[in-house]
């Protein structure tokens, strides 16, 4: 019985003008933005490249180890075409170095994006789906039931020995099968221009990413049907439901995840916190100064400025804090670069090199206590304030599909922090470089006359996305809360509809 | 003809879609002016206070020398913030709000460098971990609910009447066709406009209320011609909206399709031509850039500096002489880095201008760009900002100069300090920058736009009408 229903339900589905139109703009629209997102992906992959290549020349060119900055970068993710997420907004260069430990804060941008151009919202494959796809499944449910309320054939239905869950379980399952093929085609579409484009390469871990988008895609699909099921039966009448539905579309996709925010008063940073943390990293640096100052004075050169009168003129000399009181940054920056020495300046070279020597690891340790401090503290005032506004938006099930794409797709910010994760990681193997080669002790240090760095030696910095099983831990709770909602909406429907009279 | 449109007008009035569109507006207006009373007396307080840190920097720079004030400039300029800004947004989180005329480069050696011009690359939104939302400004609720509200009224005005067969009815009246569709309209016009209206009266009600929002004459005539391109990008709507429905004989078919074409237009061919065109000869990167910048340095060093250094200062006219070179060295070097930073900016410029010249394919954004002009936000806005820095600037510039030709024991070579008046300034006479807004300047930023709409609105009109005209009841 219940094969008939879907197949006359399906029959009914497929013969329609809006499921013609779905098809059409759901390809069209589909291809249409993937080929411009692979471009944008490609030109952003290029300007990694060209990025990887200038900073690795820009090292080469540095003539000592202080002034040397170890830039690394942050390829671009290619799901991201998928769900854009903080793929291209959050900064993608960051520098390494043993003065401070990285953070999202402190990182740049390579590339050449027109700062300007952030006005124009990138539109990306999920969020086809979550406007045009939501829409379709609205307009293909707003009749399923009203329709034969009004024309009288759900009597008519009735009559023969049909229960009334497999009537909605029917309509339910056909009217999903004819939604699916054009949410399959387009992005069957989207993954094959993927895979005809040579700067992309997808791995497994990559397809089954995209399986989870799948996934999650039909679910969020499901929702939005069974809310057009839930207003066409409380309803029953098609007009009414179409624009219940409507209004219920503008309001869940448009209007309720940009005004929530601004509804809300924005969660204000602790201020307090920041600025005790602040102070407590101040105090630090300047205890280190003290420090810095006090064995300069027992040095054998009492009175000599730190680099030791051997600098010829030019060249940078001054050390200086460099700080920043939003973000918590902290550090000391002594970059020397001297080209060429007094001729008499040799007999205090050792006397400079014990200086570094000391100075370079206390920056080091100094820098890791001040991170006990920052890491915390950071979390405080900038992570936990945006985590109350995701809580907000993933009231509704738009908010939640995005996330858990963005999870899926592994450009949601803790997919952005890994890299930062993975940079402080760097960070400790480049500072234990230097302590094993005694690079702080050394020459190459501050002068680049006898010898310059061996920057080929350090170690090589190489990001690789989690695996898989990360991106779907994120991505699971809000993929069940999505199905939680299909479960209570489908329940209500049962319900509604089993009490009503024909 | 008013016959039909009061037929029409009760009708909406007594539906359900008048009703939802109504709370929606509301709800959607209240936020908008809840937030912008929350939010504005806090940019207006950061504005002033970084005013008057410029100003004390001028006033501490100019206590201290001529030169002082010569070499580190004068501090950070501010861009006034619009009390217009609920309106439109324009995209304000993505345009810095300041710009740097400050030393920050170091020197070489003795030779200290002088300030130069800077565009700040970075906008803020680059440290932004925050989800990416809209805000809701009038753009917003105009630009798309106002629009999808106007599909709703109009989607079964004709389909809905020939589907009950009260169309055939009409007709057999003696009544022109061109009186039945501009009936409809008209009545479409107003049972939305009804509900808009009450919607920006709220708006305006709790906005006006507040102590520290002041609202002049000049921002309610503006307020006024936003009204007015909101009812004519309605128009557009609705007479899209009629147009399919004439032609369509299903009333659920013409929505499907208006909404499609609302879809395609609004939400997506703005961001879609944003991107496709924004890949086109984009500006440099900022490591090319920095790449440039040393390298102009280096030039500039090896073709100038070392003379500095090795010119002997035995003599009187050889120290001068030295002196010279310094000065050569430092306004070169400054007048350089200044141009960059203006290729880099123009570049910047001229993609964006060309990205907003494609996206007015969308009606949306046109109705954007106008709403912008008028509430003095977003790109032309941030243009007229830069023109006015500029022109400070310079204003800055020659007051140096001439401040500098007063005094009798100064070299008057500029650059350096030994060249320089060494002179306390008055600080009331050095010139201050104030951001201004006019606008004259506006109204020609917006001409095409407002042209383009109405062209817009004129041919579907139009188009509704042939139409109408043409089809079988």
């Amino acid at each position: 019985m219940l094969t008939t229903l879907i197949r006359r339900e399906l029959l009914d589905n497929l013969m329609t003008f809006r499921f013609a139109a779905a098809v059409l703009i759901m390809l069209l629209l589909g291809v249409a933005n993937t080929v411009v997102l692979i471009k944008d992906y490609e030109q952003r992959l290029a300007d990694y490249n060209t990025a990887l290549k200038t900073h690795r020349q820009q090292l080469q060119e540095d003539i000592t180890y202080s002034s040397g900055e170890l830039k690394i970068d942050r390829p671009p993710n290619p799901l991201s075409i998928f769900n854009v997420g903080f793929d291209k907004r959050l900064g993608n260069k960051v520098i390494v170095s043993h003065r401070y430990v990285p953070t999202l804060w402190d990182a740049d941008k390579h590339g050449s994006t027109n700062s300007f151009m952030g006005m124009f919202a990138a539109i990306d494959v999920v969020f086809i789906f979550e406007a045009i796809l939501s829409l379709l499944a609205l307009i293909f449910a707003y009749d399923a039931l009203a329709g034969e309320y009004e024309r009288g054939t759900l009597r008519l239905v009735l009559t023969q020995s049909v229960r009334r869950g497999s009537i909605l379980l029917a309509k339910y399952i056909s009217a999903m099968l004819c939604l699916l093929v054009p949410l399959l085609m387009s992005l069957l579409l989207a993954v094959i221009l993927l895979t005809t484009s040579t700067a992309i390469s997808l791995n497994t871990d990559d397809f089954l990413r995209i399986g989870g988008i799948i996934l999650t895609s039909v679910v969020y699909l499901s929702v939005f049907y069974l809310i057009g099921m839930l207003i066409s039966v409380a309803t029953r009448r098609t007009s009414t439901a179409l624009m219940l539905s409507m209004f219920v579309w503008g309001f869940l996709v448009l209007i309720y995840p940009n005004m929530i925010l601004a509804a809300i008063p924005r969660p204000e940073a602790p201020k307090a916190r920041a600025v005790s943390a602040y102070n407590q990293i101040k105090q630090i640096w300047e205890e280190f100064d003290r420090e810095r100052e006090q064995f300069l004075k027992n040095d054998a050169f009492p009175g000599e400025n730190s680099h030791f009168n051997m600098m010829q003129s030019g060249g940078y000399s001054s050390g200086y804090f460099d700080r920043n009181s939003s973000t918590l940054k902290y550090f000391y920056l002594k970059p020397l670069d001297m080209e060429q020495l007094k001729e008499d300046a040799e007999s205090r070279v050792p006397h400079a090199q014990n200086y570094y020597g000391f100075l370079g690891p206390r920056i080091t340790d100094t820098a890791e206590k001040t991170w006990l401090i920052r890491k915390p503290a950071l979390e405080a005032i900038l992570v936990q304030p945006t985590n109350v506004e995701r809580v907000w938006l993933k009231l509704s099930p738009v908010g939640l599909y995005d996330a858990a794409t963005q999870a899926w797709a592994g450009t949601d910010l803790k997919g952005i922090r890994d890299f930062f994760e993975a940079a402080r990681v760097y960070r400790r193997q480049v500072v234990d470089h230097f302590y094993n080669t005694k690079v702080f002790e050394s020459r190459q240090w501050f002068a680049g006359d006898k010898g310059t760095p061996e920057w080929d030696k350090l170690p090589q910095f190489n990001f690789q996305r989690l695996e898989v099983d990360t991106n779907a831990k994120r991505a699971l709770p809000d993929v069940c809360l999505l199905l939680m909602i299909n479960g209570v909406l489908f329940m209500l429907i049962f319900l509604i509809f089993v009490k009503s009279e024909v | 003809m008013w016959h039909i449109a009061k037929r029409e007008l009760y009708d909406n009035l007594n539906s359900l879609r008048f009703a939802l569109a109504t709370i929606l507006l509301l709800a959607l207006m209240l936020t908008n002016a809840v937030v912008h009373l929350r939010e504005h007396p806090k940019r207006v307080r950061a504005y002033r206070a970084n005013v008057t840190a410029h100003q004390n920097h001028l006033a501490s720079k100019a206590n201290e020398s001529l030169y002082e004030l010569a070499e580190k400039g004068p501090g950070f300029l501010n861009k006034k913030p619009s009390v217009l800004r609920f309106c439109a947004e324009g995209g304000e989180p993505f345009l810095p709000g300041y710009v740097i005329a400050l030393y920050g480069r170091g020197g070489r050696g003795d030779l200290k460098y002088f300030w130069t011009l800077e565009y700040p690359s970075v906008t803020p939104n680059l440290r932004n971990i925050s989800p990416d939302v809209t805000k809701i400004d009038w753009g917003f609720i105009i630009g798309y609910v106002l629009s999808l509200a106007a599909l709703l009224f109009t989607f079964d005005a004709l389909s809905g009447e020939r589907e009950r067969g009260t169309l055939r009815l009409m007709l057999a009246n003696s009544v022109p066709r061109h009186t039945v569709l501009m009936g409809k309209f008209l009545g479409a016009l107003i049972s939305i406009n009804i509900s808009f209206v009450l919607a920006v009266l709220i708006n305006l009600l709790v906005l006006s209320t507040a102590n520290d929002v002041h609202l002049s004459t000049e921002a309610w005539g503006r307020l006024a011609i936003i009204f007015l391109i909101a009812l004519l990008y309605t128009s557009l709507f609705l007479a899209l909206g009629l147009l399919v429905s004439s032609r369509v004989q299903r009333s659920a078919v013409s929505l499907v399709t208006l909404l499609l074409i609302w879809i395609v237009f609004v939400v997506f061919t703005p961001n879609t031509l944003a991107s496709i065109v924004g890949g086109f000869s984009p500006p440099m990167s900022s490591d090319e850039f920095q790449e440039r910048s040393s390298q102009l340095e280096d030039e500039l060093q090896r073709e100038l500096l070392w003379k500095y250094f090795v010119h002997p200062e035995d003599t009187r006219e050889d120290s001068i002489k030295k002196i010279q070179l310094g000065g050569e060295y430092v306004t070169k070097d400054a007048a350089q880095q200044e141009r960059l930073h203006e290729t880099l900016l123009k570049q910047q410029i001229s993609q964006m201008s060309r990205v907003r010249a494609v996206t007015r394919f969308s009606p949306v954004t046109i109705a954007q760009h106008l709403l912008e002009a008028f509430a003095g936000t977003g790109f032309e806005r941030h243009l007229q900002f830069l023109e006015n820095v500029q022109s400070y600037v310079r204003q800055f510039r020659e007051f140096i100069v001439d401040t500098d030709k007063v005094d009798p024991e100064s070299l008057h070579i500029f650059g350096i300090r030994a060249g320089m008046s060494q002179k306390p300034v008055a600080s009331e006479a050095i010139p201050k920058f104030e951001d201004t807004l006019s606008l004259s300047k506006d109204f020609n930023t917006a001409a095409v736009d407002l042209l383009l709409l109405t062209l817009f609105v004129i041919v579907l009109l139009s188009g509704a009408y042939l139409a109408f005209v043409r089809v079988e009841v």
